[in-house]
This record gives structure tokens, sequence and C-alpha cells, in this order.
């Protein structure tokens, strides 16, 4: 199985002129490259803006893109030179003395959340999105919540779970997909009970 | 929908589908809203069992991004013509440095004809007005002309021919001083 065949093949669409196929790696990366780029900047909605950054530099840069390294390596390595760019460029211009400041980071997150036009029900949202999914995974039988846990969180692939786990490759494929199913039926009515799925996924 | 599909699309989102069936379902992804609004939450679940604090899982990102790449050209078509454009390009260019080359030298060679007096001038308020060179047409005295008139008839044109080059060469401040003084034109620089 080839490391990369997924990405690779929608980055291949995205070089023959399909934008939707960009959508889907945007979709399947943007998490990951907040969360990246939050170590140089603690504000979620900066580091949302040089995420985005950086997605549009990937998206020009596409044609030069050879598929030596993986999507996500080539990706990470945009995102964190957009990242130290964005930085350095910041402290360049008039410091914004926040005087109420402190160093705790819980306090400061929010802080940060609440700064930048982040709607309430926004907040609230994303807990309940955030709880909904720790429930269902909860509720889930344990070769289901084990096997999506070792993939998600552990990074593993099926083969390394499977081993893991004593069973065939194709058992792990079934319980991850079982898994997905159980928690997106009830990560689906959030959606649909709230904001607008098109909005909530961006 | 169709629980293979569905399941498949859980595969590829961990890169374990065979390259050949991700093909065909990155066809399908890019273009079914249905698929991309599953794959959305497919990344969501695993941002929140990894736990990404911080991160708002509602962000509409992607759709930013879309937004804005709403305005560009997709990448075929905006590098297709480029492509052309340098294959086109390629076989005639070594014919265009060449063709670069010879302007350049033939502009340096225009430009320095032009700028030579300019900068004779330019060295200073003062200059030197060249002697005339002695005129090509040397002109005999009137004398040796009537003589070699006079007995052209003895001698053959050549021989005669020789007379006058031999007399000019001999005696060419004779020649030089007869010249008159009124066709002597000096030209200031």
């Amino acid at each position: 199985m080839s490391a990369d065949a997924s990405d690779l093949s929608l980055v291949r669409r995205v070089q023959r002129g399909d934008k939707g196929a960009f959508d889907a790696l945007v979709l399947k990366y943007q998490h990951k490259l907040v969360k990246l780029v939050m170590r140089y900047v603690r504000n979620p909605a900066e580091a949302e803006d040089i995420a985005q950054e950086a997605f549009i530099k990937a998206y020009r840069a596409l044609p030069q893109f050879r598929g030596d390294s993986t999507f996500y390596t080539w990706l990470y390595r945009i995102a964190i030179n957009t990242a130290k760019n964005a930085v350095v460029s910041r402290d360049r211009s008039p410091v914004e003395y926040d005087l109420d400041r402190n160093n705790n980071d819980e306090s400061y997150d929010m802080q940060g959340r609440m700064k930048d036009s982040e709607t309430p029900e926004g907040l609230v949202l994303t807990d309940e999105i955030r709880s909904t999914v720790n429930a269902a995974i909860d509720a889930l039988p344990e070769d289901l919540r084990t096997a999506i846990v070792l993939r998600e969180l552990e990074g593993l692939s099926y083969e390394e779970i499977a081993a893991a786990m004593d069973c065939p490759v194709g058992t792990v494929r079934s319980r991850i997909f079982r898994a997905r199913e159980a928690i997106d039926r009830r990560l689906r009515e959030v959606f649909e009970g709230g904001l607008g799925r098109a909005e909530e996924l961006g | 929908m169709n629980e293979e599909l569905d399941s498949q699309l859980s595969a590829m989102f961990d890169d374990e589908l065979p390259p050949a069936e991700c093909e065909l379902l990155a066809r399908r992804l890019s273009r079914d809203e249905y698929l991309k609004a599953r794959w959305g939450r497919y990344a969501i679940v695993g941002a929140v069992i990894r736990a990404e604090r911080g991160v708002r899982l509602n962000a509409p990102l992607a759709g930013r991004v879309n937004a804005v790449l709403l305005a560009e050209p997709a990448l075929a078509a905006h590098t297709a013509p480029r492509d052309r454009l340098q294959r086109r390009l390629r076989w005639w260019q070594p014919l265009a440095g060449g063709a670069v080359a010879a302007s350049v030298a033939a502009v340096s060679i225009l430009w320095l004809r032009t700028q030579a007096p300019t900068a004779g001038a330019a060295q200073g308020d003062s200059y030197v007005v060249p002697r005339p060179a002695p005129s090509a047409i040397a002109v005999p005295s009137t004398e040796l002309a009537n003589y070699v008139v006079a007995h052209s008839m003895f001698s053959p044109p050549v021989a005669r021919r020789n007379l006058l080059s031999a007399f000019m060469t001999s005696e060419p401040g004779n020649a030089v001083a007869e010249e008159p003084q009124s066709d002597v034109k000096i030209i200031a620089q």
C-alpha cells in the first residue's frame, strides 16, 4: 500500500485543474495545520488566518509538487515558513500591549478565542462537537474503540493495528469504518440541529 | 448511501486504500458534497480524539480557502499555456540568443561611432585644428608640365607617367606649394 496514495490521487486531480479535490485536502488537514501554527501564534483566529494563507500558497505551488515527500510533509513546511514570516512581520509592526494578559494558557486561550469575533454560538458548538464525539467514542464496543483510537491517536497503520489486536487487516478496516459511522451518526445530529452544515464544516 | 463506498472513504482517509481505488474515489470525492461533508466529519473525529485543544472544530477555514481559490484559475488551465509557450520557445531559443548578441554588438558599434567625436571635444576647452593633409592631387610645376606636353610625341604614355611620378616623389615640397591656398578648407571640430 502506498503511504500517500490517497493524498497523491487528490493532489494529481488538483494539478489537472480539479479545485474540488483541493477542498478535500483542506478538510482533511485544516485542524492539524491550525494546531501546528498555534506553536507560533497563540491566538486561534490568527492561527486560522495563517493556516489559510499556507493552504493558498500550497495550492499555488502545487504545480511544482512532484511527490518526493508526502503531501502533508510538504504542506507542513509551507505552514511553518508562513507562520515564522507572520511572526516576524508582526514583531516589526507596532506592538499592541495587552496589560491584562496573564501567563495561564487556558485563560489566554479563551481570551484569544473571544477577542477575534468568535461568536458564543460558535464556541458552544465546538464544545458540543467535542463532547458528542467523546460520548460516542465512550459508547463504542471496545474492539471498535481500540481500533479507532490506535489509528487516530497513535497513528498506527491498519497492519500494525491488526498485529496489535491480533486480527486480519480487513477486520481492522471494518472496525474503524464502523466506529466512524457510529460517531458520525451522532455528529450529524449536532450539525443538522445546529448552525448549518456548510458553515460548520467550512 | 452505499456502505461499501463509505467504507472505502474511511480507508482512503487513512491512506489504506489501494492506489487504483483511490484514483476513482478521489474523482468522486472532489464532486460529491455528501462524501466531502462526511470526509470533513472524519477529520473532526480525528481532531477530537487527538485532543487538539484550542482548534475550532467548526472553523470555516475550508470555506474561506475555497472562496479565495474561486477567483484563481484552475491549475491545469493556468499552467497549460505556459507549457505550450515553453515548447514553442524551445527550438528558437539558441537563435534568439544569437540575435540578441548581434543586436548588442550593432548597438555598441553605433553608440561608439556617435560617442567618439563628442568624447574628444569634451576633453577640454581648447582644441587643435589639424593641419590639412596634403591633397592627393599634386600639381606639377607649369614648366615641367609644358616640357612633358612638348615632348610627349617622343615618349610612350607609360614613360610619361613614370616621369611625372618620379618628379612628384622627388620634389613633394614643390607640388604642395603650388596648391592654391583658397582651396584649403578647415573644418572646426
